[in-house]
């Protein structure tokens, strides 16, 4: 019997009543008080989620941008102190361990270079890759992710609560950075970023402040309409914000070009890193796409879910990735990846065509009847980030 | 929610009301709580003839497709239309919202083994 692992916050939950279930090696709350209600409070005002389960990463050493730049495809020379880039990992053949978050922390946190944050699922893959590929500069590679908690505030009224809390609307680090601050006395890492496309703050802290700080945001529901999220939410949030889940969307076998991030991707980049000649032949449009995933919605009622086919001219080249309903839009979502084998040249050509792509008709399998889906342009809701 | 007098439940979440060789098949409120928000419905044909424990029906949280079964063997006789175009009326009062009425095929037979809603809960509990 596998024993899944508590967060700090795991009394907290039970109090509030929550629906706990297994997620990444960890028992954490899929839904209080109901998935649409947690998804529109979040949309309007704002949601607080438990995200301790997320690992971090701290890289120091003499060449710590050396090392980072020979495993992510971004430019990280540019990044500077304090700001932050969504990176993903891929391994040699330009498939991906991860996807995560790279924050410059020099003279934010004592003697380190760079934090970064993975997915909890990912932790037991990331850690030994990036050590072994550590092996060849002069850098440390070291996993913090039993060390803290983290909470992460999404809604567009979570910087009024951040500002009750001590720190003012206008020393609130700005869209992808972070800093150190003291929240209700806590210190903590405080950082803009977060998985729902709306404006929020993802905060990193010791266990010990758990409680309290989860208490005290929480406690500003009448004034600011907060409410406990879950996993479930978490997940419909994100899937309309239209960004990718590890191991849905992402995969060891798939390129980020494949999977739709290509925005991501720089054209230049001088250092090598892992998978570069494929990723960057990719963007490039040098080296043909395998398979691309595609954001679409249900013409029918029926709900698309992980691992259901998807058919184009009633011929099988596909499989959904992660389909719900949109408590936003009222239709139900997903994306698919389609494989390009198979298909007939003009209609993968029209596929790599982002553009042209947008409209596609294609057929999703549920319960062994077809029904319509059309593909459409990401993100399904428009983001509302505050840049 | 008003538990209706002589209501029998499935180990699978169904419950069961007959009354003049008429059977109301729906969901037990533990069964809807489990699930939460329900936004999708798919119901059978009127016509057709399910076994007992067969699948006949489907219903969509948010999160997940749960299929439903069948407590008793029986044909289709009536299908509540309305839970089509509203599923969270499920949420609101399970006991309300049935989903199918049945025409049994031997009550007296498939209700063995069906649990009465006090001896229900309990065994959820």
């Amino acid at each position: 019997m596998t024993t899944e692992k508590k967060t700090s916050l795991y009394d907290e939950h039970i109090k509030l009543n929550a629906k706990m279930v297994p997620f990444g090696g960890w028992i954490m709350p899929v839904q209080y008080e109901g998935i649409i209600k947690e998804h529109n409070a979040t949309r309007s005002a704002s949601g607080l989620f438990d995200v301790s389960h997320m690992g971090e990463v701290y890289i120091k050493g003499k060449q710590s941008l050396e090392f980072l730049e020979s495993i992510v495809p971004q430019n990280l020379k540019e990044l500077k102190e304090g700001q932050a880039i969504y990176c993903q990992l891929p391994n040699k053949e330009g498939g991906l361990i991860d996807d995560l978050i790279i924050y410059n922390a020099k003279n934010i946190i004592n003697d380190i270079d760079y934090l970064i944050v993975i997915n909890a699922s990912r932790i037991d893959f990331d850690i030994p890759f990036m050590q072994k590929e550590a092996q060849n500069f002069d850098v440390e590679v070291i996993d913090k992710s039993s060390d803290f908690s983290m909470l992460a505030l999404q809604g567009p009224n979570s910087q009024y609560i951040i500002e009750k809390m001590g720190i003012n609307i206008n020393e609130q680090p700005e869209f992808f950075t972070f800093k150190k601050a003291l929240l209700d006395n806590c210190p903590v890492f405080l950082t803009r970023t977060g998985y729902t496309g709306e404006d929020g703050f993802e905060i990193i802290f010791e266990h010990k402040y758990a409680s309290k700080l989860w208490n005290k945001i929480l406690s500003y529901k009448e004034e600011f309409g907060v409410v406990p999220v879950g996993l479930g939410a978490r997940d419909t949030l994100r899937l309309e914000a239209g960004l990718p889940l590890y191991g849905h969307e992402l995969n060891e076998n798939t390129t980020p070009i494949e999977s739709s991030l290509g925005f991501f991707i720089p054209k230049e980049k001088q250092a090598d890193y892992n998978g570069k000649s494929l990723i960057l032949g990719q963007k490039l449009n040098q080296i043909p796409l395998r398979r691309k995933l595609f954001a679409f919605i249900m013409e029918d009622r029926q709900i698309a879910r992980n691992g259901y086919e998807v058919y184009i001219d009633n011929k099988k080249t596909g499989v959904v990735t992660s389909g719900a309903p949109s408590p936003t839009l009222g239709k139900n979502i997903g994306f698919c990846m389609i494989e390009f084998k198979n298909l007939p040249s003009d209609l993968v050509a029209k596929l790599n065509n982002t553009k042209e792509s947008i409209g596609t008709q294609i057929q999703i399998m549920v319960r062994n009847k077809l029904y319509n889906a059309t593909i459409v342009k990401k993100p399904f809701v428009r983001k509302n980030y505050k840049k | 929610m008003n538990i209706p007098d002589g209501i029998l439940c499935s180990k699978t979440h169904e419950w069961v009301l007959e009354e003049d060789n008429c059977a109301s098949i729906g969901l037990t409120d533990w069964a809807v709580e489990q699930l939460g928000d329900i936004v999708f419905i798919e119901l059978p044909e009127i016509g057709s003839t399910f076994n007992k424990n067969e699948v006949f029906a489907t219903v969509e949280s948010v999160k997940a497709a749960s299929e439903i079964y069948m407590p008793i063997s029986g044909e289709i006789v009536e299908i509540n239309e309305q839970l089509i175009n509203s599923p969270e009326l499920i949420n609101d009062d399970a006991f309300a919202a049935w989903l199918v009425k049945v025409k049994p095929q031997d009550f007296q037979k498939d209700s063995e083994g069906l649990l009465e809603y006090d001896d229900y809960k309990d065994e959820v509990q």
